[in-house]
């Protein structure tokens, strides 16, 4: 049990460090910098909604599809790094199996520019 | 290693490959002319590919350490789920290019779809299944969208898309279970470890991935996506969505069942049997208040997957031979009575309210006898083929010692058998003359009145499915 | 040639019943007529050139099940060949008649084609009934059976429009049920023991038959008395016998040519022809043989009776077939089936002629069927009056007494009585008065048709009488032919039916058993139950028979051999089935008969004298004392007017009961019951829940997912509480 929690430990070293680091940076922008908000300022990211109220109401899709388009990349990325450090192992088997992987990605990526999904207008 | 499980998989190779090339030379071949051209080869592609898979030798093969595997169960239901698929696409398109939705997309999705459906037929492992199944599903669920100006339409993909990722969520809950409690995904080793200690996380999982199976094959009460989807895409997505899919999946869950979980027959066997009755009878029972055809199809749908599901809960060769004949006669009724709904027009545009039909037999005669055919063989009156698929399956519940579940499928199949009257009498003795038009494609007429046909003549052999069901049952079940 | 004779009717059966469309109904009428016709002349060929010994035709399997085989095949003995000349003689002839009689009828609408209709139903009929009389085995048997009961029911009812018609063929058909329900039994009986429905096996087991007892209901029968027994109860069905007779005289209802030939000459006496040829069988059943005397007798009494004081010219007939036919159930009781056939010959051609003459008459007068509303019409029909004279004459019994020379009534009818007396045993005695009193009664009723229809002054519609008429020549023609028959068919046919013990067997083809040897058995048999004696063990090769015959006849058997006996050198031998017909080599009644006293010879002439002076006195010299006298006896008047009240009875006994029960399961089993049922589920509780699953369809994606969420509660829930062990 003891060496159980003790596996633990750099967690909740990194936990404490990360409680004190933000509550410096709020405490740091409280005491230092001037108060001045105005309607924009206090808004969402251009992108998003309004936090706080109806979610029932139109919205813009294209931000949706440019979520999606990054999802889609980011989660190759994410594989590309296990892949990367296990390479050495997996032999050609595992790096022709990514190639392909690549290939398809590849070809959705050909068709959506194509088609012009990543055109805002 | 290699090369051998690449030739294995050959025809999933192919067909994908296929509709990766296709993508691109649609993207770069101009906007929509091509989809014609497109569908036709994935057509051509299909029916080829079904009489490699149907032609090959007999034998089990597997590929990637047991992760894929052929054998006559999985060539089966790909011949079935490739004809079928092949002669939807060949229904739709005029359906289609009348109402400028034959873009080439559709039939490359259509040809994804499939693909993960041969690979769902042919797995051997939980990832495979997952994998296949989800291939499958993200196609599909956009070609129910695929009429995007149509709020319908694009209602019918959300829901298909929320509630599947749900029962995907599900299905992988229960896998992650099984992993856990036999410690492999692989379906040859869950059923050792099984046969020895069967733990109830074990069942508890095996309680999940049937859910998440159940719903894909619409089994009640995890069907309520069904008759929403089905009105809301477009009709020949519709019809896709009631043969090929429902067949892959529905031999997934044989596959499942039996390869995995063939060791704790009793266990499944009531949850199959209860899925199955409520099935049945929901299908008969909703489907009364149906005036919209295709709603109607839902629920008929719905309740032959009951029947079929029958055949399952028998848990013996039989039984799985029963289910499989009982797909593929499905798959020829549904096919027929789709393409009857294609032509369904007035004025030029499609109607599905099921009272146009009104004294369609005086205005066009051998449609309306077509479609009696059909929604008789439906409703499973002999002597058409209808009658011999609920017969299969009836005998092999009885022989399993399932005669309350017999019993229970002919009351519900009294019910159902209701609203499939109901059309035959609208169609000969309705009130009054609906300007429903005469004619319709060709190709629509031509399918209907085969399917028709082969109702009636499939009397005298089924065609030879019966044998091939036997043995593709003998693989399945030891 | 048989094949012929048996398929011709049913050709133009076809012919008639679908082709007049394409040929007209003129020629349709003419082709079946035709055919109808040609089965005749060959029958009279087969039955002239016939020899005597059994061949068998085949024609086809029919059914082969198991240990059960049965044929298309044609029996053709001399019992067939006797039948297929009634049946086709009077059908042909009735096929003719029919032309004229059916040629207007005001119960059809103008235009409406009824014609060819009825011929078709005449020819099927035909059909059916050749296929009775020929057949091989049980089961063909009652195909014939059931198929002339289904051609009775269409002609009965023929008048569709008429309610009566249609009740009386729904009578007739019912009670006729009742009989083949028995018929239907017996033969499954005989299927369970013998294992065959073929004629050949069954009398070759009867006499292993007559020693075994088996299980029915909750008693142990002998099993030839059981069997006969059943067979019997169908053949009373079908020849109207006591008790199940009712139908008889409703079927009136039909036209009058369908009742001269099915209701007189043919198809009601196929339950003796049934009796004759389960001869093998019945012979060793002596229960049942007095139980069939006893039925024939109370039947000729009794429907004799009746028929005094019928007014329906046609009903008086009918009575009288009835009464005939108990006639010659007694013929065939007292085990002279060889007379009860003779009966039947000649019945068929003077019945079926004063059917047709009541139709002539009927067909003069527009319909008119009441004899109150006749009279005098001699000389407006004069070719009818004769017909029906020589017809009365006949059935009456006229002839020279003591010897062969008289009308076949005459002939036939007193072999019958003769028989009768000679049965010797009880039964036989009160048979042998019954019939002797209900020839008095014959003669009576009969004449006083003729005296009612044809003396006297005209009564009842004066316009109608104004234009009565003779009838035209196709009408007449039969009735020519049918006199040559009533005339003639007793005297030449004596012999063979009648006459000498050796002709008899010669025209049965029956082997004859040593005469020597007979004797010494007589002598023997006077012991009491032990074998007949060396010489009949040895002619018969089944010795046990004798035994058994003796234990079972122990009573009727001391009777049998009175002083009378001795001296006969005639004995009928051979194994049964062996003969058409088969009489037992303790048989002699025939001999018996043979030997009466002249008083017995002479009573049915004296009877028939009786009959005719009181009918002559009744309404010819003195017309008002029918009425006088019904009015002194009313009771008895009423209780004969309403025939012994039977039909009260049975309405009482069965007919309510069984439609309160119908009404009730009507009603309350399936009205209340079963639709409330099924019109519950299906307008109730299907709607219900289909409301239900339509709610549930809320179209919400929440919903869904709750109930996904709901099912995978259930399963998980089910699996943990049944699963996991």
């Amino acid at each position: 049990m003891e060496s159980l929690l003790i596996q633990y430990l750099p967690i909740l070293i990194f936990l404490g460090i990360a409680i004190v680091f933000s509550l410096v940076f709020v405490g740091a922008a409280v005491l230092i910098a001037r108060q001045n908000p105005d309607e924009e300022k206090l808004s969402a990211y251009e992108c998003g909604f309004e936090a706080f109220e109806d979610s029932r109401h139109q919205f813009d899709v294209r931000f949706y599809l440019v979520a999606i388009l990054f999802i889609i990349f980011d989660l190759e990325v994410a594989f590309l790094f296990p892949w990367a450090v296990a390479l050495g192992s997996i032999g050609v088997f595992g790096f022709w199996s990514m190639m392909i992987f690549l290939g398809v990605l590849t070809v959705g990526f050909v068709y959506e520019w194509n088609k012009g999904a990543l055109e805002w207008e | 290693m290699l090369p051998g499980d690449l030739s294995i998989i050959m025809p999933e190779i192919i067909l994908a490959v296929f509709a990766m090339v296709g993508l691109l030379v649609g993207a770069y071949g101009g906007k929509d002319k091509t989809g014609p051209a497109m569908l036709w080869a994935t057509a051509v592609l299909f029916i080829v590919l079904a009489a490699w898979i149907g032609f090959q030798g007999a034998g089990t093969a597997h590929a990637f350490l047991g992760m894929f595997v052929d054998d006559a169960f999985a060539r089966f239901g790909k011949v079935t789920v490739l004809l079928s698929a092949a002669v939807v696409l060949l229904m739709s398109e005029s359906y289609m290019a009348r109402r400028n939705l034959l873009r080439f997309e559709y039939p490359l999705l259509v040809a994804l779809a499939v693909v993960g459906m041969m690979v769902m037929v042919s797995a051997g492992n939980l990832m495979s299944l997952y994998m296949g199944l989800e291939l499958q599903s993200l196609a599909l669920y956009v070609i129910a969208s695929l009429r995007r100006d149509s709020v319908k339409s694009t209602e019918a993909g959300l829901k298909y898309f929320v509630l599947g990722a749900l029962s995907s969520g599900l299905l992988l809950y229960g896998a992650s279970l099984v992993y856990g409690f036999a410690g492999t995904t692989q379906f040859l080793g869950i059923l050792a470890v099984v046969g020895i200690d069967t733990s109830l996380g074990l069942l508890f999982g095996l309680s999940f991935v049937i859910a998440g199976l159940a719903f894909k094959i619409s089994a009640a009460p995890f069907h309520m996506w069904t008759p929403d989807v089905y009105e809301g895409s477009p009709t020949p997505v519709t019809a896709f969505f009631a043969t090929a899919p429902k067949v892959a999946a529905m031999l997934l869950f044989a596959r499942v069942v039996h390869d995995a979980f063939g060791g704790v027959t009793d266990d499944w066997q009531q949850i199959l049997a209860v899925l199955s009755v409520a099935s049945m009878f929901l299908g008969a029972v909703a489907a009364i208040g149906q005036r919209n055809i295709k709603r109607l199809m839902a629920y008929s749908s719905i309740a032959h997957m009951g029947y079929a599901l029958m055949g399952l809960a028998a848990g013996t060769a039989a039984g799985v031979e029963a289910m499989l004949i009982y797909m593929a006669i499905y798959v020829v009724m549904n096919i027929g009575t789709f393409a009857f709904i294609l032509s369904m027009e007035k004025d030029g545009s499609p109607v599905t309210d099921i009272e146009t039909l009104s004294m369609l037999s005086r205005r066009d005669p051998m449609r309306a006898l077509a479609m009696l055919v059909l929604l008789f063989s439906l409703a499973g009156v002999p002597p058409l083929l209808g009658f011999f698929a609920k017969y299969a399956v009836l005998l092999a519940a009885v022989e399993a010692g399932l005669t309350w579940l017999a019993i229970l499928g002919v009351i519900a199949s009294v019910i159902g058998a209701f609203y499939y009257l109901r059309i035959v009498y609208l169609m000969y003795f309705g009130a009054d003359e609906n300007e429903l038009d005469t004619g319709g494609s060709t190709m629509l007429r031509v399918i209907a009145m085969a399917s028709a046909a082969i109702m009636v003549l499939g009397l005298w052999n089924l065609f030879g499915v019966e044998g091939v069901a036997k043995a593709a049952a003998a693989t399945l079940v030891n | 040639m048989e094949s012929i004779i048996l398929f011709s009717p049913l050709i133009g059966a076809l012919l008639c019943g679908f082709g007049w469309r394409i040929m007209g109904e003129y020629a349709a009428q003419w082709t079946a007529t035709f055919l109808l016709f040609i089965a005749c002349a060959l029958s009279w060929i087969v039955f002239l050139t016939f020899d005597g010994g059994t061949q068998h035709v085949q024609i086809l399997r029919w059914i082969e099940s198991g240990t059960l085989a049965a044929d298309w095949a044609i029996r053709l003995d001399r019992l067939t060949a006797i039948m297929l000349i009634v049946v086709t003689t009077v059908s042909a002839l009735v096929h003719l008649y029919s032309l004229g009689y059916m040629a207007h009828d005001d119960n059809f609408r103008e235009g409406e084609s009824y014609r060819p209709r009825f011929f078709a139903y005449l020819s099927f009929f035909t059909f059916a009934m050749l296929m009775l009389v020929t057949s091989d085995n049980l089961v063909q048997m009652f195909f014939g059976w059931e198929g002339v009961g289904v051609a009775s029911y269409l002609l009965i009812g023929f008048y569709f429009r008429k309610p009566s018609a249609n009740a009386a063929a729904i009578k007739a058909f019912v009670v006729n049920r009742v009989g083949d329900f028995g018929f239907a039994l017996g033969i499954f009986a005989i299927y369970f023991m013998v294992d065959s429905v073929n004629f050949d096996d069954i009398f070759a087991a009867a006499p292993a038959l007559a020693e075994r007892n088996v299980l029915f209901l909750w008693e142990h029968f002998n099993a030839a008395e059981l069997v006969s027994l059943l067979l019997f109860i169908g053949a009373m069905g079908k020849s109207a016998q006591f008790l199940l007779h009712t139908w008889l005289p409703d079927a009136m209802e039909g036209p009058t040519p369908v009742s001269a030939l099915i209701h007189a000459a043919t198809m009601v006496t196929a339950g003796v022809f049934l009796v004759c040829r389960m001869s093998p069988l019945i012979e060793f059943a002596p229960y049942t043989k007095t139980f069939i005397v006893y039925i024939g007798a109370i039947t000729a009494f009794f429907a004799a009776t009746v028929g005094l004081v019928q007014t329906d010219i046609k009903r008086v007939i009918a009575y009288s077939t009835c009464s005939q036919l108990g006639y010659m159930f007694v013929a065939a009781g007292v085990g002279v089936y060889s007379v009860a056939m003779f009966h039947l010959f000649t019945h068929a051609f003077f019945k079926a002629m004063l059917f047709l003459g009541a139709g002539s008459v009927i067909h003069g007068m527009h319909h008119e069927q009441d004899m109150r509303n006749y009279g005098g019409l001699r000389h407006k029909m004069p070719y009818t009056f004769w017909a029906m004279m020589i017809g009365t004459l006949a059935i009456t019994g006229v002839g020279i007494p003591l010897t062969h020379i008289g009308f076949a009534g005459y002939l036939s009818k007193d072999a019958v009585i003769e028989s009768a007396w000679a049965g010797g045993t009880s039964a036989a005695s009160f048979a042998f008065v019954a019939l002797v009193v209900a020839a008095l009664m014959t003669s009576f009723y009969s004449w006083r048709l003729i005296f009612l229809t044809f003396f006297g002054e005209p009564r009842g519609d004066k316009h109608t009488h104004e234009h009565a008429h003779e009838s035209p020549t196709v009408m007449l023609v039969p009735l020519g032919v049918l006199a040559v028959g009533a005339v003639f068919a007793g005297m030449v046919w004596y012999g063979p039916y009648f006459g000498e013990s050796e002709k008899i067997a010669r025209f049965f083809h029956i082997p004859a058993a040593g005469a020597e040897a007979h004797g010494e058995g007589e002598a023997a048999e006077a012991d009491g139950d032990h074998a007949d004696g060396e010489g009949v063990a040895a002619a018969v090769e089944e010795a046990g028979e004798g035994d058994a015959e003796g234990a079972a006849e122990a009573v009727t058997e001391t009777s049998h051999d009175d002083p009378d006996a001795e001296g006969r050198h005639f004995a009928f031998g051979g194994a049964p089935g062996e003969g058409a017909i088969y009489i037992g080599a303790d048989n002699h009644v025939l001999d018996d008969a043979h030997a009466a006293p002249v008083w017995v010879k002479v009573s049915p002439f004296l009877a028939m004298l009786i009959g005719l002076g009181l009918a002559y006195l009744f309404y010819i010299l003195r017309p008002d004392l029918p009425g006088k006298l019904a009015a002194n006896q009313a009771p008895l008047y009423r209780f004969l007017l309403n025939k012994w009240y039977i039909d009260e009875i049975y309405d009482f006994l069965f007919v309510r009961p069984a439609k309160a029960l119908g009404r009730f399961l009507w009603k309350q089993g399936d009205g209340t019951t079963i639709d409330g049922f099924l019109n519950g589920v299906a307008l109730g509780v299907v709607p219900f829940f289909t409301r239900l699953a339509g709610r549930a369809q809320s179209g919400y994606i929440f919903t869904y997912a709750f109930a996904m969420v709901l099912g995978i509660l259930v399963l998980v829930t089910w699996m943990t509480l049944s699963g996991g062990n």
